[in-house]
Formats: structure tokens, sequence, C-alpha cells
């Protein structure tokens, strides 16, 4: 069970590690990097309060839409649409956060570009303005999700308690339900930020990477907003992290931005899971006592108007990302009606833009292949350690851990693994380093998955095990390790899916975007080829409509690959979710 | 059924049910049911558990847990209830129900003896104050709460809570208190502390009591039904 354990802390604090060790193998001024806004490699300056600026701009931009519009679609999904709708509206903005970053990213480039171009005058439509909205809709998913599991943490009879006093839905909502649930909501909007906060390939596709742009003045500041910027992630994404060597002082700069954006997501995801974790409307003192104001609401008449109009109001605000949904697929399915043509997949790619995906469907397919046999193992283990092995106080501690590395953004994963594969160890880009780095980023779904299948376990079961005479390795493996299996596979296929899409930690260390072998030999400089960094390349070629419709091929592709694992992973969460209430 | 249904129908009729019949896809949970509750005495509903009494009491005002269907007719308070356009909120502000376990919102004791007010009744902030106050008087809950209104409502005993429910049905002034097993969750002492503040309200309001206790109903309602255990 150590080896979960020792994987999970190897990896965070490895990636932590590495960057500490990469800050001190050259001199970097954390006062030059946290006050200045010039940022120059050729003269030796390393000022990073532009990226710092935009990174808080676009995550706020993010937020400020995100945050109201997943807190009432939640409200609307499990308070006010009938019961039996439920499941099929929370599975319809679960597809959101299915869609791969990078698909977002080309959604950007064809459709939020040109809005803010149009709204803004803005040549092109590259700015932070366009990153905050691609990121709005990449963060309602989470806010949802978050939202509705605080939501349905709230006893049925709170509810009845509540109507029973003659309130209306929308009054039992406001009075009682939300004041119940705030904790978890709350949380939902800050693990929406630090998704926010990580994300780097979409950003990168729509920000301008505008270097040393920081606003003079308050005004200034609305103005620069529609103008490109970058970020703390777009930087470290850029072709600047491979220039820059593994040592000396632009590295360590380097090193000094991934340690500040670690150091805020971690803070940010930790806040968010204990503030997730502390809901427990049962617990004396839990909430604060507020002081009573009895305030006079509305007059009698105008209630019912009212509750009618507020729960239309939350209706709508549901059809947001139901229409978003359903949206991206229509384009993507238009758009990459490429993908519908089966040559498509069997052909190799030709040329810059022509030619069909079958090289990056192999390449993903082996590096997805590879990720999760090796997550599997670590994961049960970890899993196990979490539900089984580690005593309470541990238990959480392990848990903020698995949590908190699922929240590191994997552009950081991305830089670990260029650290130390491609470069300490010399495979050059090789498919083995992705798939470890792939297998990282699925460990933590993977972990939480199995732990709360056990957890779920119902206790005459294991009590029963343990009356025959069982020892807890026996119980582990003939009671526990069956039980955990279908969470397993459910964390498994989730878990992959996400990897499937990921994009940043190939950049570095397994992909390039022509000239490999469709499967490759050896370890050492065995780069594939991939869907996502595909689309990826193509997507910064936006000029030219051969490119962008392999791009939306091959992006329709992905999704379908991904799509799959999580079709799979659905009906048996599901059943899983059945037999543990 | 052993209740034997009225023919005459009383001017002052709080409460009718005629061939109630609850169900939960083609299993038949309660009934068929029928029953008056006259206005101004306390009726008490007893029966085995899963006899289907709760599910009665949340008919009657509307509150039937999702997945149950039912059929017959309820009149409260001269509204029908389930019919078109019928305002359930307003009418669950005059036929208040209590739950048989005690809820009590995440705020001040006195905010929740308040909760129902606040949204119902159009007062200035004192006088919404004087009946919530009002409210624990005559819910018994008084003397063990003047001194700490603003604390939280989670420091209170469950006896106390069970009380504090009580309060917040109270402060609405509602014509009829439906009350679900409402000392069940509680030891000897606070049931007597419950029911000395129930016989309390006995003389004011129109009262429906449902209980497995046959000696507590004995004890406190004018008349009594019992309900046959589920079929």
């Amino acid at each position: 069970m150590g080896l979960g354990a020792g994987v999970a802390g190897a990896a965070l604090l490895g990636v932590a590690a590495f960057l500490v060790v990469g800050v001190r193998s050259g001199p970097m001024s954390w006062v030059e990097l946290l006050t200045s806004a010039v940022w120059d490699p050729s003269r030796g300056k390393y000022g990073a309060t532009a990226m710092i600026w935009g990174t808080a701009v676009v995550a706020a931009l993010a937020l400020a839409l995100a945050a109201p519009l997943g807190w009432g679609a939640a409200i609307a999904l499990h308070e006010v649409a009938p019961a039996r709708w439920r499941r099929a509206l929370r599975t319809g903005c679960e597809l959101l956060a299915v869609v791969p970053s990078i698909v977002y990213g080309l959604v950007g480039v064809a459709f939020v570009r040109p809005l803010v171009s149009e709204l803004a005058g803005v040549p092109g439509g590259d700015s932070l303005l366009a990153a905050g909205l691609v990121l709005a809709v990449m963060v309602l998913p989470t806010v949802v999700a978050v939202s509705v599991d605080a939501l349905a943490g709230v006893p049925a009879r709170t509810r009845e308690a509540a109507a029973a006093c003659g309130l209306t839905r929308t009054e039992v909502i406001r009075s009682a339900v939300v004041p119940e649930a705030r904790r978890g909501m709350g949380a939902a909007a800050l693990l929406g930020l630090a998704r926010a906060l990580g994300e780097t390939i979409a950003v990168y596709l729509v920000v301008g990477r505008a270097d040393s742009l920081v606003p003079q003045s308050l005004g200034d500041a609305v103005t620069r907003a529609v103008r490109p910027g970058q970020t703390l992630t777009t930087k470290l994404n850029g072709p600047e992290t491979v220039l820059a060597g593994t040592a000396g002082p632009h590295w360590a700069a380097l090193c000094g931005l991934g340690l500040l954006l670690l150091a805020v997501v971690a803070a940010v995801t930790i806040a968010g899971s204990l503030r997730f974790r502390g809901h427990d409307p049962r617990k004396p003192g839990a909430t604060s006592s507020k002081r009573w104001q009895p305030v006079p609401r509305a007059a009698h008449r105008w209630r019912k108007g009212r509750d009618r109009l507020a729960r239309t109001w939350l209706v709508a605000i549901l059809a947001v990302p139901l229409a978003l949904v359903a949206g991206i697929a229509a384009v993507a399915l238009t758009r990459g009606s490429a993908a519908l043509d089966p040559s498509f997949w069997s052909t190799p790619a030709l040329g810059a833009s022509g030619g069909g995906i079958s090289g990056q469907v192999a390449g993903t397919l082996l590096l997805v292949v590879v990720a999760g046999v090796l997550t599997a193992p670590v994961g049960l283990a970890l899993g196990l350690l979490l539900s089984e092995y580690a005593g309470p106080g541990a238990a959480r501690w392990l848990r903020t851990l698995t949590l908190t590395l699922g929240g590191v953004p994997s552009i950081l994963l991305g830089l670990w693994g260029y650290w130390l594969f491609s470069s300490r160890l010399g495979w050059g880009k090789s498919w083995l380093a992705g798939a470890v780095v792939l297998a990282v980023v699925a460990l933590p779904p993977v972990a939480l998955a199995v732990a709360a299948t056990i957890s779920a376990l119902p206790g005459e079961r294991r009590e029963a095990a343990l009356a025959v005479g069982l020892r807890r390795d026996q119980l582990v493996r003939s009671v526990l390790v069956p039980h955990a299996l279908p969470g397993l596979v459910t964390g498994l296929l989730l878990g992959l899916a996400r990897a499937a899409g990921e994009t940043a930690p190939l950049l570095f260390t397994a992909a390039v975007f022509s000239g490999a072998q469709p499967l490759p030999q050896g370890i050492r400089n065995a780069e594939v080829t991939a869907l996502p960094t595909h689309i990826f390349t193509l997507a910064q070629d936006a000029a030219d409509p051969a490119a962008l419709r392999t791009a939306w091929g091959a992006a329709l592709a992905l999704m379908a690959v991904a799509g799959l694992l999580v079709l799979v992973a659905l009906p048996v969460r599901r059943r899983l979710e059945a037999r543990a209430a | 059924m052993t209740a034997t249904p009225t023919t005459t129908i009383d001017t002052s009729t709080a409460a009718s049910v005629r061939h109630l019949v609850v169900r939960k896809g083609d299993t038949v949970l309660v009934g068929p049911v029928s029953f008056e509750l006259p206005a101004g005495t306390t009726l008490g509903l007893r029966g085995p558990s899963g006899s289907g009494k709760s599910t009665i009491l949340r008919a009657l005002v509307g509150l039937l847990p999702a997945g149950l269907t039912r059929t017959g007719d309820i009149t409260v308070l001269d509204v029908t209830v389930g019919g078109a356009g019928v305002d359930l909120a307003a009418l669950r502000s005059r036929a208040v129900l209590v739950g048989q376990t005690p809820v009590v919102f995440p705020a001040s004791i006195l905010a929740n003896a308040g909760f129902g007010l606040r949204h119902l009744v159009r007062a200035p902030r004192a006088e919404l104050r004087r009946r919530a106050e009002g409210a624990l008087r005559e819910a018994g809950l008084w003397d063990e709460v003047a001194d700490r209104l603003d604390a939280p409502a989670e420091q209170l005993s469950v006896g106390q809570r069970q009380r504090l429910c009580l309060a917040r049905a109270l402060a609405l002034d509602p014509s009829v208190l439906l009350l679900d097993e409402p000392t069940s969750a509680l030891d000897a002492g606070a049931t007597a502390t419950v029911e000395a503040a129930l016989a309390g309200l006995k003389a004011r309001r129109t009262v429906l009591i449902v209980s497995h206790d046959r000696a507590q109903l004995a004890r406190m309602c004018d008349d009594v039904m019992s309900l046959p255990a589920c079929p």
C-alpha cells in the first residue's frame, strides 16, 4: 500500500522539488519576478507581474461568469427540475467536462476570437477577455457538479420543514436549502477557480501571448482586458521552455513561475476541498449563527408571481450549459465531418495539414493504454490506503494530497516529465515519458473512485468476513478488492478519458507533429504523434482552411475516444451509486 | 376502517379526507381512509408503524414524497388540496405540519422560531420579533432560551429542538396544527415537557396528532382514530 502513497507523494513532491531545484540552478530574484513587468530573456530580465495580472484577470473573468451560472444551474437541476429528469440533466452538464481542453481551444479560435474581435474591435480577437470567456465554459461543469453534490447533501426533511411553514419553492431554496449548502457551493467556486488558474492549452490559443503588458491605471486595466496578454501557464507552455535548457537563469525564472502557479493552485484546491468536507449541517457550530434580521419580505400577493419568475429564471440558467453542450456537439459534428469518413482514421497524415490521422490515433491509444496499465495498480493501492489502511488523521492528509495532485496544472506535470525523463534520464521525447505523465494525471480520479467504492461497502459484509477469522490482508484480497473492482474500472475510464485529451504534458515529453514511427521502437528518442497535440499544432494555423478541417476532424475523433470511455463508465458508476444508496 | 365516516357535513370542519388512497407504483401504502377533523378539536391518529400515518399528514398539505401518488378528496380549511390553481404554500402557512424529526435551520434560535413569519407576514420588525417570542412561550421553550435567543439553534437538545419546531409552526398562528409523532425522539422527561406544551395549545387550536403511543393519544386527544396495519 506504501506504493500508492509513495507514488502520489513522490509525484506531488517531485513536481515541487524539481521546480525548487530549477529555481536554485541559476541566479533568480524573487523580488524581480514578483515586482517587475519586464520579461526579456535576451536582456536577462525576468519580471512576472504581467503574467500574474493576466492570470488573475482571466481567472476572475471566468469565475465571475461561471460561479453564478453554475450555482443557478445546479439549483435549477437539483431543486426545480422534476426529479425524473435530474439524472439526464446532470449527465448533460457533465458532458461539458468531458470535452478535452484542446477542443475548447479550437472553439475559442473559431468562435470566441471572432466574437471578441467584433464586439471589442480587437484585431484577431486574441485577448484576456477571450481567454476568460473560454475558461468560463470550461469551469462551469466543475461548479455545477460540486454544487449539485452540496445540494444533494441537504436532507429532504429540511426542505419539508421549510415548505411546511408555507414557503414557496424559491423561498425554501433561498432560506433553507442554500444556507445549508453554502459551504459546498463556495467550495465549488474555489475548485472551479483552481481549474481556471491551471488551464493551459485553451488559454494559450486565444490569449495572444503578449509579454510585459501591465495596466498603468484603472481605466487602462479595462482596456487591457480586451488586448492580448500572457498568463503563467501560457508562458510555461511556450517555446521558451525548451530553449531555456534545464539550468541557468532563464530556466530558473520559468521554474519560479511554475512554483508560483503551483503554490496558488494548491492553496485554492486545498481550501476548496477542506471547505467542502467541512459541510456538515448536523455538526453543532458548523454554521455561523447570524443575528436574526426579521426583514419583512414582499407582500403576500407578490409571492406567487415572484416564485414563478425566479423558477423560470433558474431554468433559463440551466439551459446555458445544456445549450453549450449541444452547440459544441453540433459544431464538432459539422466541422469535423472529415472524421465521419473511415478512411480519415486509416490514412496517415500528409504534409502540413493533409491526409488522415491514423498515426495520431495509434499514438493516443498507445499512450492511454500504457497510462492505464501503470495507473491501475497504483490507483488501487492508493485507494485502499485512503479507505482502509490509513488512520483517520493520515487518511485526511492523504486525501488532501490526492486532491491536490488532481488539481496540479497539467503543464507543471509536463514540465516535470520533460525535466526528469527527457533531460535528466536522456530519453529525449519518449512515449513512455508521456504515458507516465498521463498516468499521474489519471491517478487521483482512480484512487478516489476506489476509496469511495470501498467506503460504500456495507459494514455487515466486512464484519461477516472478519467473524470467520480472516486476517486483514485476507479481508483485503477476498472482500475489499473484488468489491472495489467496479470503482477501479469507473475511475480508470474517467481518468483516462481526461488523460486522453491532455495536450500540455505531451508537448514536452512525448509528442511530435510529424515524422514519428507509427509505433515507436525502444524508449530513448521514441516519439509518437497524438491527437491532442496534432489539433494543437493545426489550430495555431487558423488561417489555413485545410488545417482547420483536419483539426476539427481530429477533435471529433478525440471526443469520440474520450466519450466512449465515459459512456462506458457512467452506467457503471450509476449502478455503484444505486448499490451504495 | 375503524374510523367512522361522518355523514353530516359540519360547517366548522377544519379538514376532511374522503377515500384517500396513496400508492407507490401499484402498491397501496395507505387507505382507503376517510375522516373529518372538526374545528377546535384534537384528533389522534393511531396505528402501527408502516400503517401510513405520516403519509396521511403529508397528503393533507400536499407534501407527499416524490414517487407517491394519491387518489381521493382532501379538503383542508375549505381548500381542495391538489385542485387546479390551489396555492399550496398559502395553505401550508395556515395548516402547519411539524415533522417527526426536529429540523432546525442553521441560524439562531429566534430566527428559527420566526423562520416562516419572515416570509409570510408583512409587519414591522418589532412586531415580528414579538410574535416569534410569543411562539417560543406558547411552545414552552421560552424559559430555557430567553437568555440566548441569538445562539445557534444547533446547540439545543433534541427535546428543545422539537419544541422549537413547534414554536416555528405556532408563530404563524395556524388554524390547524399537524403533528407527526411529536415525542418519538424524546426521553420520558422531554416527552412530559412537550406534552405539557401541547396540552396548553389544545384549548385554542385544531390539532391532528399522529402517534403509535396509545396512552399518549388517550391523554391528549378528544377523539382517537386507529388505522389498520398496512395491507
